[in-house]
């Protein structure tokens, strides 16, 4: 049972940095932006959240500072993909290694000593923890998880049941359309990337708050390739995102619990072998379609 | 011509600007900085540079030879990874003469970089998964594969870190002075590249599938034979690159040994449009700001890490320049022609 309940556990820990990219990653395949730079953003989203905690002592801090260090990778990003018209693969490339270099360089600049960041504190719910099993798996977590559910239903509601959210699909399906009826599609792309940026930054305090205190270079390792995967998968929709981020959370977690057996390199491996997994059922799937 | 050459110019010098504005930020001396930064590398450390862009240069052919011909192939990191691994494998059981000893090490590491690749190629090919994720998730378990290979079954006895014993030194490569003889390697495969992309039916075939798929597929092209050939080629273009690295410098594989060079290929092909000479004037011009970085931090005091935020900015600036400035110019001289006319 303690297993299960770790596993379960260890699952939430881990789903939650790329769902939450993710999530950001869906907003903008809605408003048809071929985005790749999550994990850029969430990499300078994870270095700004440590500075910011270490210098005012503070998570709260801490998280502000994260978006607002995503939000200033989004910002590149709409400059040089939106208002200068680049392409948008070789922008979100160049933003990711803009932002590994740079995260490394102001890392080897600015001293962040681990022992004065202040993490993002976990919740507990007194009534729910006396509950024997659910209590354990339910209660106890970092604060970012019930965000990240709180996040997957508000950005189910706001791309499926709002205004915005219908601007925001006609921006995909038809942008030529949607400038004629006299909505700026730009500024509709522009909003989807901020709000990318926001999810991006709040999973890189995650990262540098959350799963470990202080933050290493290159720390993101591949969770906004991953993220993006998953988007590709769903199709964008959120709750398939979820359910996907869950499953790729689930085999990371397996992956810590298979280290008694296997030596960790090739335990480390798994949630990449995962995706690959993932995509290969994902093109069957699509092959049964086309011959149906 | 000459404007492709001042637009690529001027996205660097915009770049260079930004990177004095960050050094005044911090108040160091930017003049003294780049000044510093050329001398070191052009002067009297230039062999240096020279032994340094050949992964630059041959990881920059890769990804230009792929994305030309329209595969994606981000999985520059780990082909090279297994093609040095391949290498270092071949390096520590093998026991042949020099002249033999070489040449077999660098075909393994084309061979395990073209196994990589081949991978992803195939991947694709029986189930249409896209070589875009494929080649990056295979990227991380290289990473995780070979640090594993280097820390148990290759691992040299009372080291510190994950480390192979080195290899014979009838593998390594030759040297003059301080010039390695993987220059002269690259300069082979640099001509023989450009010589296949732009004299050569296939090389015409991969261009044009880059294009546009289907007007070859129409024109009688065998569009899923070249994805192959290009995806095994560009891997072993890749894994050639790890097997010089390995040869050339530390003779043994290393823990993060290809970490440096991991992406600097793919925004070298960016950089250079794709274009065969731009990559290798690219790849030198990489080379030198990385082998200037160490003379940089030492006199101006500017750290080295720099130069990878310096790269990425240049990178973004030169090629959004590229589409604006050409725009510009067209608009320029339209206007130039409309007063002409009005004459």
């Amino acid at each position: 049972m303690k297993i299960i309940i770790g596993l379960i556990n260890g699952m939430l820990t881990s789903a939650t940095p790329i769902l939450l990219a993710a999530l950001g990653g869906s907003v903008t395949y809605y408003a048809g932006i071929f985005n790749i730079a999550m994990e850029g953003m969430m990499l300078s989203g994870a270095f700004f959240a440590a500075l910011g905690s270490y210098y005012y002592h503070s998570w709260v801090v801490g998280i502000f500072f994260a978006i607002l260090g995503a939000l200033a990778m989004a910002l590149i990003f709409i400059l040089f993909a939106v208002v200068l018209k680049m392409d948008e693969f070789i922008t979100g490339i160049g933003l990711n290694l803009l932002s590994l270099g740079l995260t490394t360089y102001l890392v080897r600049q600015i001293d962040i000593p681990v022992t004065g960041i202040v993490p993002i504190p976990r919740i507990h719910f007194p009534g729910l923890e006396q509950v024997p099993v659910l209590g354990e798996i339910l209660s106890g977590h970092n604060l970012v998880v019930y965000l990240t559910l709180f996040a997957v239903i508000s950005i189910h509601y706001l791309v499926f049941k709002t205004r915005y959210g219908l601007r925001l699909r006609a921006s995909g399906y038809n942008r030529t359309c949607l400038d004629t009826s006299g909505v700026s599609a730009n500024r509709i792309r522009i909003s989807s990337l901020l709000l990318c940026g926001i999810l991006c930054g709040l999973a890189g305090a995650f990262l540098s708050l959350g799963v470990v205190e202080g933050f290493t270079q290159g720390m993101s390792a591949g969770k906004g390739w991953i993220s993006l995967a998953a988007v590709i998968l769903v199709s964008g929709s959120p709750v398939g995102i979820a359910l996907i981020s869950l499953i790729f959370g689930f085999t990371d977690g397996l992956g810590l619990f298979l280290q008694q057996d296997l030596p960790p390199q090739f335990t480390a491996m798994v949630p990449y072998i995962a995706t690959l997994v993932a995509l290969f059922v994902y093109s069957m799937r699509m092959k049964k379609k086309l011959i149906a | 011509m000459k404007r492709k050459v001042m637009i690529n110019l001027i996205g660097i010098l915009l770049a260079f600007i930004l990177g004095a504005v960050v050094m005044l930020i911090q108040r160091k001396d930017p003049l003294l900085a780049y000044a510093s930064l050329f001398e070191y590398s052009l002067g009297k450390k230039f062999v240096y540079t020279l032994n340094k862009s050949v992964p630059l240069v041959l990881t920059g052919l890769s990804a230009t030879v792929a994305f030309a011909s329209g595969p994606v192939n981000l999985g520059q990191p780990g082909q090279l990874l297994i093609g040095a691994l391949f290498a270092t494998i071949g390096g520590l059981y093998l026991k042949l003469p020099a002249v033999l000893m070489i040449p077999v090490l660098l075909l393994l590491a084309m061979i395990g970089g073209a196994l990589w690749s081949g991978i992803a190629a195939l991947c694709k090919h029986f189930f249409r998964m896209s070589e875009f994720i494929t080649t990056l998730m295979l990227n991380m378990i290289a990473d995780f594969f070979t640090l594993w290979a280097i820390s148990y079954p290759l691992f040299e006895k009372d080291a510190n870190h994950p480390q192979t014993p080195p290899i014979s030194p009838t593998g390594w490569m030759p040297e003059w002075g301080n010039l390695s003889s993987s220059v002269l390697v690259m300069v082979l495969v640099f001509a023989i590249i450009g010589w296949v992309m732009n004299r050569t039916t296939a090389g015409y075939e991969w261009r044009i599938s880059g294009q546009n798929s289907l007007f070859s597929r129409l024109g009688g092209v065998n569009v899923n034979k070249n994805y192959l050939v290009v995806m095994l080629l560009t891997g072993a273009l890749a894994g050639l690159a790890g097997g010089l690295v390995l040869m050339a410098g530390p003779h043994r594989f290393i823990k993060d040994m290809g970490a440096n060079y991991a992406w600097d290929g793919v925004m070298i092909a960016m950089v250079a449009n794709s274009g065969v000479f731009l990559t290798l004037i690219f790849g030198l011009f990489f080379a030198v700001l990385q082998t200037g970085a160490t003379g940089m931090q030492l006199t101006a005091l500017v750290p080295r890490e720099l130069i990878q935020v310096l790269q990425a900015v240049i990178v973004l600036i030169v090629v959004a320049g590229r589409g604006y400035f050409e725009t510009l110019f067209a608009r320029l001289e339209a206007r130039r022609k409309m007063k002409g006319l009005a004459k």
